[in-house]
């Protein structure tokens, strides 16, 4: 076996943006320990209406009952553990799973097992008090987005972000509908070469706006931000800048969100405990799911919301905005000259200058030569504590 | 056992044209043993026509505002206790009263996020008040969504109050009237966008669905409590359960008053024995009476509060003979099975019946 690299990150040492057995353990004591988004209310709006998610190590399935209630279960069949429910769908009254027909009923109770008499005479009485239903799970509701957690009796999702929740936006999100180009698509997919904590320390990062991005974000006032933890939490909340700020109504991308009073406008932008990140704006509320999928592949699915204003409304503010001189020189414009099409740095999108910061930051994890030179104090503050909550959480789970 | 201690009434309001509510002074030393949790009730003890008579009456007052116990009390045609509360008593009378008791509470506490659903009607707003302010206050972050059932506008109790606390909490307090015999005026036809829109009709499957459906939960951890007269409860109770919803998310509180079934007819003047704290007594059931009522009327103290068949604390076990109870709100079918009957509702089916009190 090779020598483990021991270089540290800030926290962490850099094996842990690395190696499969990090990502084994963060599965197990971070991504199975916490409330995992798992979508917005409305994808399970109808009673019978279900979603399944992986959170961690666990598949989970949503279901809303007829009183109109969400039940969470572990999407595994009692008798051989295969998965019950595909993606998405509507349930009858009952849930069989497709190997042997096993039968549950929506409270996950087991109701039917074909040849019982002949092949379980084992299993006597009454099937749901056999022991053989499925396992419970929790699911709640936060600011308009669906959590799971894999434990039935789990601390209240109030427990877990109740701390945070004072520094988040005004935005009313319930009021709001979801934009994308495709049904049933997030608005933006990607899969990023980099370990998920990448991609996390690079959302939280106060310090690469005014550079990497400065010609992309730069129509918020990074000098103004304001940003610190709460719990597990990251918030952070920034203002537009004055010239933006002076004619947003006219100059925002689409109509601003009226639930956010006047004096409240600007990007509040925080990270929610361990995988979640939102972005609410003055005309678009986001979420920013980063899912692991290997030590150095992770995958971005980020879901837009706007206000709920008809076609035409939107178009007009579309194009008004368009038109609009303050996008002459802010938010658009590569950080160096090229090809937009084939050159992140140079695409005016902000994402892609984030994607390939990551990607490049992640290549050089394996280069013998790899250190952290130096830490800014104020700016990469929140890079070194999301590093330290993690090793708490792993460190407080791993010896129980 | 059944203490009674006496309580000063501080304060009487009139709530509607025939209901009151009834304050009582509690003083410093008794703060501990008078503790109670938000849906409990109060039982209290009268003389009245030479009877010793006990009632209870939920409070409706909350545990964690500094203000008095408070019961809401509404005539019953015919009934003893209720007009007496209504019409004989005055501000500075003292009343017997036992300490708190109940089952039908809800654990509050301020980290919950939960939504409760409140279905109350007549009456029955008594514990539910005291649940939706207690919980409105402690828990800031939970959700109400409430029905609240009665004959007409007028015969709504505590108006003000859900008025008030609608106002306060409008973020995360709901409230639907529903009126099964709502007064139309003439001046109806101008109709104010201020007049409180309402349901008509009693509170029955339909309106439970409907309501569930247009305020589903947003907390997911919801429970669901029912209090009201005679047959409200089951149809609320049913509708949930036909919705789904888990039973051990139902709470139900019964203030007694129907009897289910036929009537039976008593054996006349059988012969009850009876063990009671060590002594053994054998006496006749004149008619009409009830096993409890025949010893209490022999000067004994057989333990019960409120004589509605709903508590429980009259229980005893049958050991020879038969009994009927006329009001079985508390014992379950296994009980009954095993033997066991509540006191206050039993008459004698057999020519002979001996019970003990355990
Ligand atoms: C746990 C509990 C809590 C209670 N809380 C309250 C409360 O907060 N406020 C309140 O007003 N009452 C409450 N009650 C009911 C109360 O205890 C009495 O039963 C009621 O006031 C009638 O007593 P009474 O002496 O006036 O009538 P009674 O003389 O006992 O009865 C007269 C007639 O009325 C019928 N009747 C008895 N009770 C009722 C009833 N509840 N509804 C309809 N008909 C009835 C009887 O069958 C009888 O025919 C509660 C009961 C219980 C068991
Ligand atoms: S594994 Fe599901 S029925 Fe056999
Ligand atoms: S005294 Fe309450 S049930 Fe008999
Ligand atoms: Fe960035």
């Amino acid at each position: 076996m090779s020598e483990k690299n021991k270089t540290m990150m800030h926290e962490l040492p850099v094996e842990a943006y690395t190696s499969q057995e990090w990502l084994d353990m963060e599965m197990k004591y971070i991504f199975s320990k916490t409330w995992q988004f798992a979508g917005f209310v409305e994808d399970v709006a109808e009673p019978g209406d279900y979603i399944s998610v992986q959170a961690g190590l666990n598949n989970i399935f949503i279901v809303k009952g007829r009183d109109h209630r969400l039940r969470a279960f572990h999407n595994m069949c009692r008798h051989r553990g295969t998965q019950l429910l595909r993606a998405v769908g509507k349930a009858k009254k009952a849930i069989s799973c497709p190997y042997h027909d096993w039968t549950y009923d929506l409270e996950g109770k087991l109701i039917s097992i074909p040849k019982r008499e002949e092949e379980f005479p084992q299993l006597k009485g009454e099937l749901h008090k056999c022991g053989l239903n499925l396992h419970e799970a929790s699911v709640d509701i936060f600011k308009g987005m669906l959590f799971v957690h894999p434990d039935k009796d789990a601390p209240s999702i109030m427990e877990f972000f109740g701390e945070v929740e004072p520094y988040l936006g005004p935005h009313i999100v319930e009021d709001l509908v979801e934009y994308s180009e495709n049904d049933n698509e997030p608005f933006y997919s990607r899969e990023i070469k980099a370990n998920w904590k990448i991609v996390v320390e690079n959302y939280i990062d106060h310090y690469h706006l005014a550079h990497l991005h400065e010609g992309t974000l730069n129509m918020y006032d990074h000098a103004r931000a304001e940003f610190g933890w709460a719990g597990p939490h990251y918030w952070f909340y920034e203002p537009l800048v004055p010239d933006y700020a002076k004619d947003v109504k006219n100059a925002a991308p689409y109509p601003l969100i009226d639930s956010v009073p006047e004096d409240k406008i600007g990007a509040y932008v925080p990270w929610l405990f361990p995988n979640i990140g939102i972005t609410e704006g003055e005309s678009s509320w986001n979420s920013f799911h980063v899912i692991p999928l290997a030590p150095d592949r992770t995958l971005v699915n980020i879901r837009t919301k706007v206000m709920n204003v008809s076609e035409r409304e939107f178009t007009r503010q579309y194009t008004k905005s368009s038109m609009h001189k303050l996008w002459s020189h802010y938010g658009n414009k590569g950080k160096y000259e090229g090809d937009p099409e084939t050159d992140p740095m140079a695409s005016g999108d902000f994402m892609a200058e984030d994607v390939y910061a990551c990607e490049q930051q992640q290549k050089s994890l394996y280069s013998p030569k790899f250190q952290v030179g130096a830490q800014a104090q104020r700016g990469e503050y929140a890079i070194s504590k999301f590093q330290s909550v993690i090793k708490e959480w792993i460190e407080k789970y791993k010896d129980q | 056992m059944s203490k009674f201690y006496k309580l000063q009434i501080t304060d009487l309001r009139k709530e509607t044209a025939d209901s009151v509510s009834v304050a009582f002074d509690l003083p410093y030393e008794l703060y501990n043993e008078f503790n109670y949790k938000a849906g409990q009730y109060l039982t209290v003890k009268f003389t009245i026509g030479g009877e010793e008579v006990r009632r209870s009456y939920s409070l409706c007052s909350s545990p964690v505002m500094e203000e008095p116990l408070r019961i809401g009390v509404k005539k019953v045609k015919g009934g003893l206790v209720s007009n007496h509360i209504n019409d004989s008593l005055k501000v500075g009378d003292t009343v017997e009263v036992m300490v708190p008791e109940g089952r039908f509470t809800a654990d509050i506490k301020e980290g919950n996020y939960k939504t409760y659903y409140l279905f109350s009607a007549g009456s029955g707003i008594t514990p539910i008040l005291s649940i939706l302010r207690t919980v409105l206050f402690r828990e800031p972050r939970s959700y109400v969504h409430m029905i609240y059932g009665n004959s007409n506008q007028e015969s709504i109790m505590f108006q003000n109050e859900l008025e008030q606390l609608q106002e306060q909490y409008f973020d995360r307090f709901v409230l639907v009237h529903s009126l099964s015999r709502p007064k139309s005026k003439w001046s109806d036809l101008w109709k104010s966008s201020k007049d409180k829109p309402y349901l008509k009709g009693r509170i029955d499957k339909k309106t439970v669905s409907r309501f569930i459906g247009e305020y589903p939960p947003y907390a997911q951890n919801a429970e669901y409590y029912i209090c009201g007269p005679g047959t409200m409860i089951q149809n609320t109770k049913e509708a949930l359960k036909d919705m789904d919803v888990p039973g051990e998310r139902i709470f139900t509180e019964s203030f007694g008053g129907q009897t289910e079934g036929a009537d039976q007819d008593a054996w006349e003047n059988a012969t009850l024995i009876a063990h009671l704290d060590g002594e053994k007594i054998e006496v006749n059931v004149p008619k009409g009476k009830t096993l409890l009522r025949t010893l209490i009327s022999q000067g004994k103290n057989p333990p019960y509060s409120c004589e509605g068949g709903v508590c429980s604390t009259c229980i005893c076990k049958v050991k020879n003979g038969k009994v009927h109870m006329k009001n079985n709100l508390a014992l379950t079918d296994e009980e009954v099975a095993d033997g066991y009957a509540l006191s206050c509702q039993s008459i004698p089916l057999t020519e002979s019946v001996e019970i003990v009190y355990e």
